[in-house]
């Protein structure tokens, strides 16, 4: 008789060549995942951080010389971009909605400022983002302050009688607005090449996770079907032993696994330009512990199930419970902290940590060894359970 | 006949199931060479009787001996000598006729050209050469039964037994079986046939052995057991049946 290894590797690649010949379940591990991954990852790009400046826009409705120097200074000085837009037309896209609003300086602003009168700054909003409003009416504030400070000082010299009649085209205004900082700074810094955030790199190791396991459940199914057809019967009385055909189910389930490995993380670098982070061998690790998890977690689900129906039924329903419970369809670093704990009694959630460690907040090796530790746990706890309760037969 | 010529020895099997007596004292032996067939209504314990002397189920009590070698205690020199068509069709639709094959012979302990060779040898027996390639899914029931048939020769087996192997296929690929059972028969292996249609345990068994309730009620050759209720030439093997067992329903 064969070896218990000889036969289990017989089972492992009679399963295999059976699940590449059904072109169904090679579509739904293979193919499925990417719907999934370019669906999410489309929807969460242009998140993040973004290191544009803040764009203003302003219209001066004055005519005069003082006016349009008063706008040259804001332009030329104001950290933030300013964009001259005329009244009317600043107006108008507020209303059809193209602007969230603007800042005007009304006719007669720069007289009443140099008079020593109050001057008016208008802000206009449309029912737009409430951010823009605010960082409006922020602007408009800061402006009116500086202003103030440099009526102000001109009141104050004219009291003393040292500047006598104002010539306002005299007064500079750029020096005036820029010659201080504003209240609120703004540092970025920028250290190397900054690209936009890849939202890939989260959601190709959650849907990894969430198929790998899917399709390591969906053989729970097939090992029900095998019962009801008694082919493992069949086995037992041919010679193969219970432990060959268990071994030989987690084999060929994690073969299945590893080709789902090799497929999503060369298709992720190569057309998804995801980064492994500073080791990707700890990613590879990761996966590889991954993968004996779900296959364990295969033959658990068919441990505990007694016909095919219940076996697709568990199956679909633990599949669709762990995945987001463990932080397959978004990060678990954004979850409540009780999500976040919930999410360890799943081997998603430590597999999708470890990613998250790894691909996103540059993580090393020895970073992860905690949730290596706790998916090689939880593989040789299934594998376990389903070497002692594994039945070969419906009955 | 003497004892050496005995190649199956049962002797008082006992198999229950959650206290229910699925088998109670089953005892009878199979000659070397002969189609014993194994009759009963559904649910009187021929498949659990089957399973216990092919080494799948442990018999409560009592033993049974192929070859010579206790299915108890020798089990693996037990399933070198039988081969086993269950009644359900126990193959991979989704792979070819010969791929099933040679996947149970290699899983037997046979080497991949010696498992190439007899799954060959066995479809030709079964009439099937010519379709080796081709997916077992697109074979019809009874070409998907002589399947079964043939992974059950695959190790080569001086006993084969076959649980129901003719249901639900047409007269021509059951008369095709018939032929093949002989021709195992003439070669001289040992078979153990359960089925359901009188007439063909009538045609194919040397002896038969009828169950109910967990129990042989009788056993002896065809024409023996139709002389017990009147002229063999007249009586069926069906009207005995009816007889032994009963005219109330089982199911």
């Amino acid at each position: 008789m064969p070896t218990v290894l000889h036969q289990a590797l017989l089972i492992a690649a009679k399963d295999t060549r059976i699940f590449f010949k059904d072109r169904f379940a090679v579509g739904f591990s293979f193919l499925f995942p990417f719907l999934f991954v370019i669906g999410f990852t489309l929807a969460l790009s242009g998140q993040g951080p973004d290191d544009s400046p803040l764009t203003i826009t302003v219209s001066s409705q004055e005519e005069t010389e003082a006016g349009e120097t008063l706008m040259a200074g804001m332009i030329a000085e104001s950290p933030l971009t300013i964009r001259q837009l005329d009244y009317d037309e600043a107006l108008a896209q507020v209303e059809s909605g193209d602007l969230d609003g603007f800042v005007s300086f009304p006719v007669g602003f720069t007289q009443a400022l140099t008079e020593g009168r109050p001057a008016t700054l208008e802000v206009v909003t449309g029912g737009g983002s409430a951010e823009s409003a605010a960082a409006l009416r922020s602007f408009a504030d800061h402006v009116a302050g500086e202003l103030a400070a440099v009526q102000n000082t001109y009141s104050a010299l004219s009291l003393l009688g040292e500047a006598g009649q104002a010539d306002l085209d005299a007064i500079d205004w750029s020096a005036a607005l820029g010659s201080r900082d504003y209240a609120i700074r703004f540092e970025v810094e920028t250290v190397g090449e900054v690209g936009p955030f890849n939202a890939s790199n989260f959601t190709l190791p959650g849907y990894l996770t969430m198929f790998v396991f899917f399709a390591a459940a969906m053989s729970a199914e097939a090992i029900a079907r095998e019962r009801q057809t008694n082919t493992l019967e069949r086995l037992m009385s041919n010679g193969t032993r219970r432990e060959a055909i268990v071994l030989g189910k987690f084999i060929g389930a994690s073969y299945r696994g590893v080709a789902q490995l090799a497929v999503m993380w060369t298709v992720g670098i190569v057309a998804f330009d995801i980064d492994l982070g500073a080791s990707p061998a700890a990613v590879i690790v990761i996966s590889a512990l991954m993968v004996l998890a779900s296959s364990a977690f295969g033959l658990l689900l068919a441990s505990l199930v007694s016909s095919v129906r219940a076996a697709a039924t568990a199956g679909v329903l633990a599949s669709l419970t762990l995945a987001p419970l463990g932080g397959c369809w978004w990060p678990l670093f954004i979850t409540p902290q009780w999500m976040q704990s919930l999410a360890k009694i799943t081997p998603h959630g430590w597999a999708n940590t470890g990613f998250n460690k790894l691909m996103l907040f540059g993580a090393e090796f020895g970073d992860v060894t905690q949730e290596m530790a706790a998916l090689l746990l939880f593989g040789v706890a299934f594998l376990a359970f389903a070497l002692w309760r594994f039945r070969l037969t419906a009955s | 006949m003497t004892a050496a010529q005995d190649f199956l020895t049962a002797s008082s099997l006992h198999k229950a199931f959650d206290g229910a007596q699925a088998v109670d004292g089953v005892s009878f032996t199979i000659r070397q060479g002969e189609i014993f067939g194994l009759l009963g209504p559904n649910g009187a314990g021929k498949t659990t009787t089957i399973r216990m002397l092919s080494t799948v189920l442990q018999a409560d009590a009592g033993d049974v001996t192929i070859g010579g070698f206790s299915v108890g205690r020798q089990g693996d020199e037990v399933r070198r000598l039988i081969g086993v068509c269950p009644q359900e069709l126990a193959l991979y639709p989704e792979l070819s006729a010969s791929d099933n094959m040679i996947f149970f012979g290699r899983m037997a302990g046979l080497s991949g050209r010696e498992a190439k060779a007899a799954a060959r040898q066995n479809l030709e027996t079964v009439g099937l050469a010519d379709r080796a390639k081709d997916k077992v899914d697109k074979f019809s029931g009874g070409m998907k039964r002589r399947v079964n048939i043939a992974i059950a020769l695959m190790n080569r087996p001086r006993m084969l037994f076959l649980d129901e192997p003719t249901v639900g296929i047409d007269p021509q690929s059951r008369n095709h079986i018939f032929e093949t059972v002989e021709s195992l028969r003439d070669g001289g292996m040992t078979v153990l046939y359960t089925t359901h249609y009188m007439e063909e345990a009538d045609r194919l068994c040397d002896r038969i052995g009828i169950m109910d309730h967990g129990r042989l009620i009788s056993l002896g050759a065809p024409r023996e057991l139709k002389a017990r209720i009147g002229d063999p030439d007249q009586v069926t093997l069906e009207s005995v049946f009816l007889d032994l067992t009963g005219r109330s329903l089982r199911d």
